[in-house]
């Protein structure tokens, strides 16, 4: 028995290969298991090959594993095609199509050999029990039914829904498929057992769900009413969501003819006094950077997702980095903050998302949210949210004596000025993107410029202070202390969890707020510090980087971090890790390795 | 949401002083809003007030409505945004030739075929004022400035022809020479229910050419309603509006005696068919029972 496990399967377009993942994924979310996919394509646009990688476990997750336990190949060609994205070795079991004609002993996987081959003929039962090749993933559902222990029941409630609509002959060709599946495994037991260990809990009320939806749908708790933007890969999805769900909820999309028009739009919502999202990746950032600079002057409230791909420029718009760190943090004309805040898993999208809502309306500024494709693509199996717990904070609307002689943009104690929305009496004001009085008129002054520098800096100091936006993971004194953020905490997070069953003491930070910097929250977590690694999905290390623009840093403090679409591994920080621990062991502070240019 | 005292034009006038140069056409254009804004008589509180950058669009500071000047070129995206979010604004958006043809110019196609129930008055005066004096996307061809210094080698764009083109459904020219005349034009968009498009030939006195000053244009225009023109005629509109920059006519180029519903009409009516569900329970979708 075993309480994490991770099945990859690739195939053509065409052969259903996603469907047979979300049919696991459900039946997994209705078992209580806890799961994360990823999917994966070819370039084509359309019937390309496809694949997904699928970890189950009993308990909760950070990533979506390493090493495949299932892999199965519908095609060689296709398979092999994913390369590292599908990495099999020693333990693997692989299962694969018998027409290939391939033999157990002579798989196409360079120098590997797995656990286990077998050659099963999937087309040949679909035919025969369907009628048709479609049902080849359903006969692999059966297949992986039976060596995994997943109930029969569940995987058949998936199915028909997905295959709701068609006839009762599909309908009934789809079980006999999945019948046979199992049978052919129950005759061609595993040598080594591969069962699931059943979960502690009951899957009632999971939820399955994907970063860019989960973002969306966290949006309208938080009582988003207006989301404008443009196409771009990979945030789309959240844009297509709330195009299908806002209006129930009594809110609007606009499809934009462009970036800048996107976030425009928004603005003028903000304006309008309604609570609004545009979201882009990093080139569509640049497009609407501009305009922050005036949210940020006339000091509306709004959300700017960024859903970070591989960079500059068009990049490797498919694949994850945390390449925009800097961008989201520096990209301003004039003295400007600007909060930045970041999820770390798809249930963690929740709560930030509505996070940013808040501090946009609590304190009248933009709020970028630095999500990555990694986040945002892949789906997971996650806890139910109690969503009447949660706080929502709206902007401070003037009173009746305020709007006596209303002052807009009055210089107050916190630096938040009480803001009016067109349709209020007596809030007429006017909103510029020129330096202005408390009442609005423009001004060239210096010394009223200063001032309402201050007063717009000022009023986000409290933001340094939430500690809640942090959590640090082990022991408080622990000489060893990694930082890490966005969809790569999972990776520090999993390699803490081996580290500690080593016995090392260690720590583990991982920031939500990256901006503006907590030097207090870091100051005290690397107190304790003597060796650490910054861990991060960029060429340069932008967050080791960044920290070390505010806060003086331990002299061991190294930086893990490397290109988009080149996995760190849990095992690979462990290594370092350790190593840490070996130099501490001589009594030698440890030597920092160089970093990339 | 309703008035009962009569809105008079002083009631529009904000205590802000123009920084515009005595004599600058836009003096005349801001007093035609007021008139206009008076005449449709919805109180300050309920109109929404979009320019982008340029002396033109320091123009809703000149206003006791919410008045937002933003940032250059993008006046229109923002005033849809604010329509979409209240459609029960009324919604003006200004600015220059610069702001509308130039940088903003691929926003303006866009806010057309979408006939969000905005009124775009452009004033255009063939030159960069605010940054002194430099060629706009108006300019005639051959005009020496400062950043043309041996003539220019471009063909200007033809405002009227553009939105035309673009399939505006109502469209409209005139001069702060004609204050009346311009007055009832903005009235006519501010309450033709769709996108409606006004080009206003505002003088510059300090960078324009002298020919294309206030007295010129009296004596130049041309009122389309006395010319027997058929304002439902779009083909004979743009033959008119082919004229640009040779004969100055003013008066209504193109009303569409159909218009379709606009967006935020289609919109609210989405809203209402849709109901409102429980904002609370909105992950609801994401549990696979």
């Amino acid at each position: 028995m075993t309480s994490d496990l991770v099945i990859g399967m690739a195939g053509a377009g065409g052969d259903g290969v996603i469907s047979a993942g979300e049919a696991l994924m459900s039946a997994a979310a209705r078992e209580g298991y806890r799961a994360i996919m990823t999917k994966s394509y070819g370039p084509q646009i359309r019937g390309g090959e496809s694949s997904f990688r699928l970890r189950l476990a009993t308990r909760a997750l950070f990533t979506a594993g390493g090493t495949l336990d299932f892999a199965v190949a519908l095609n060689w060609n296709d398979f092999l095609r994913f390369g590292a994205e599908l990495p099999v070795d020693g333990r693997t079991v692989v299962v694969y199509e018998e027409d290939s004609g391939v033999a157990p002993n002579a798989l196409p996987l360079a120098g590997v050999t797995p656990a286990e081959a077998i050659a099963a003929p999937i087309e040949r039962i679909a035919r025969e029990t369907a009628g048709t090749n479609k049902a080849k993933n359903t006969v692999v559902l059966g297949l992986l039914a039976e060596w995994l222990g997943l109930s029969r029941d569940d995987l058949l409630a998936g199915l028909r829904k997905r295959l709701a609509g068609k006839s009762t002959e599909v309908l009934e060709g789809n079980e006999r498929a999945f019948d046979a599946g199992a049978a052919f495994a129950k005759a061609h037991p595993l040598r080594a057992d591969r069962r699931l260990e059943s979960p502690q809990t009951t899957g009632a009320e999971r939820m399955l769900v994907d970063g860019n939806e989960m973002c969306a749908a966290a949006a309208i708790v938080a009582g988003c009413e207006f989301f404008s933007g443009y196409p771009i890969t990979p945030s789309s999805e959240i844009m297509h969501w709330l195009s299908r769900e806002i209006w129930r909820y009594g809110g609007t999309v606009l499809q934009a003819e462009d970036e800048i028009a996107g976030m425009g739009a928004v603005v003028g919502a903000s304006f309008a006094g309604r609570k609004a999202m545009t979201a882009t990746s990093g080139p569509g950032m640049s497009l609407k950077t501009e305009m922050l600079g005036l949210a940020t002057i006339a000091e509306l409230p709004l959300v700017c997702v960024n859903v970070q791909r591989g960079g500059p420029s068009t990049g490797m718009p498919t694949k994850s980095e945390q390449s925009d760190l800097l961008q989201a943090v520096f990209s301003a004309h004039g003295d400007v903050v600007r909060p930045v805040i970041a999820p770390i898993s798809v249930a963690d999208t929740f709560r930030m998302t509505v996070e940013a809502f808040n501090i946009a309306e609590q304190y009248q500024t933009p709020v970028i949210l630095l999500s990555d494709a990694d986040i945002a693509q892949r789906k997971e199996i996650i806890d139910p949210i109690d969503t009447s717990a949660v706080t929502i904070v709206n902007r401070r609307i003037p009173n009746d004596r305020e709007l006596e002689d209303y002052a807009r943009f009055q210089i107050t104690e916190s630096g938040v000025s009480p803001i009016s929305h067109p349709g209020m009496e007596r809030g007429n004001y006017l909103a510029s993107g020129i330096e202005h009085s408390e009442h609005g008129a423009p001004t060239a002054s210096g010394e009223l410029h200063a001032r309402m520098n201050d007063k717009r800096i000022r009023k986000l100091a409290p933001l340094k202070a939430r500690r809640d936006l942090f959590t640090i993971d082990g022991d408080r004194e622990a000489p060893i202390g990694l930082v890490s953020w966005g969809s790569v905490a999972g990776v520090a997070l999993e390699a803490a969890d081996l580290a500690r069953r080593e016995g090392i003491k260690l720590k583990v930070l991982v920031p939500r707020l990256m901006y503006p910097v907590s030097e207090e929250v870091y100051e005290d977590f690397f107190a304790s510090v003597r060796a650490g690694l910054v861990i991060e999905q960029s060429h340069q290390g932008q967050l080791y980087r960044l920290i070390r623009m505010f806060v003086d840093t331990p002299r061991g403090l190294e930086s893990l971090a490397r290109s988009g679409a080149n996995p760190i591994a849990p095992a690979e920080v462990l290594d370092r890790v350790r190593r840490m621990v070996t130099t501490m062991q001589r009594g030698r502070a440890p030597e920092p390795e160089p970093m990339a240019g | 949401m309703t008035t009962t005292t009569v809105a008079t034009p002083n009631d529009y006038k904000s205590d802000l002083k123009p920084i515009w140069c005595p004599g600058c056409g836009d003096y005349g254009v801001v007093q035609a809003i007021y008139r206009a804004l008076a005449a449709v008589g919805r109180p300050p509180h309920e109109v929404a007030f979009v320019s982008g950058i340029g002396c033109s669009s320091r123009i809703p500071g000149y206003t006791t409505t919410y008045g937002f000047n933003t940032v250059h070129g993008r006046a229109l995206p923002i005033a849809q945004g604010i329509k979409l979010a209240r459609p029960e604004l009324l919604v003006l958006v200004a600015g220059g030739d610069g702001d509308g043809f130039s940088i903003g110019g691929g926003h303006v196609p866009h806010a057309v075929r979408r006939n969000i129930d905005l009124t775009y008055v452009v004033m255009d005066n063939q030159i960069y004022g605010l940054t002194k004096g430099q060629l706009s996307p108006t300019s005639p061809r051959g005009l020496k400035t400062v950043s043309s210094a041996y003539g220019s080698v471009e063909d200007p764009v033809n405002p009227l022809m553009y939105v035309l083109g673009y399939g505006a459904r109502f469209v409209a020219q005139g001069t702060p020479a004609d204050l009346s005349g311009l007055a009832s034009l903005i009235e006519a968009g501010l309450r033709y229910p769709g996108f409606a498009f006004i080009n206003v030939q505002s003088p510059c006195i300090t960078y324009g050419q002298p020919e294309a000053q206030l007295k010129a244009h009296k004596a130049a225009m041309k009122r389309l309603e006395t010319m027997g023109h058929d304002v439902t005629d779009r083909l004979a509109a743009m033959r008119l509006a082919a004229e640009y920059g040779e004969a100055l006519y003013t008066g209504v180029f193109y009303r569409d005696p159909n218009p379709s519903p606009t967006y935020d009409a289609e919109l609210v009516e989405r809203r209402r068919a849709f109901g409102t569900l429980d904002r609370a329970r909105a992950l609801d979708r994401f549990v696979p029972h």
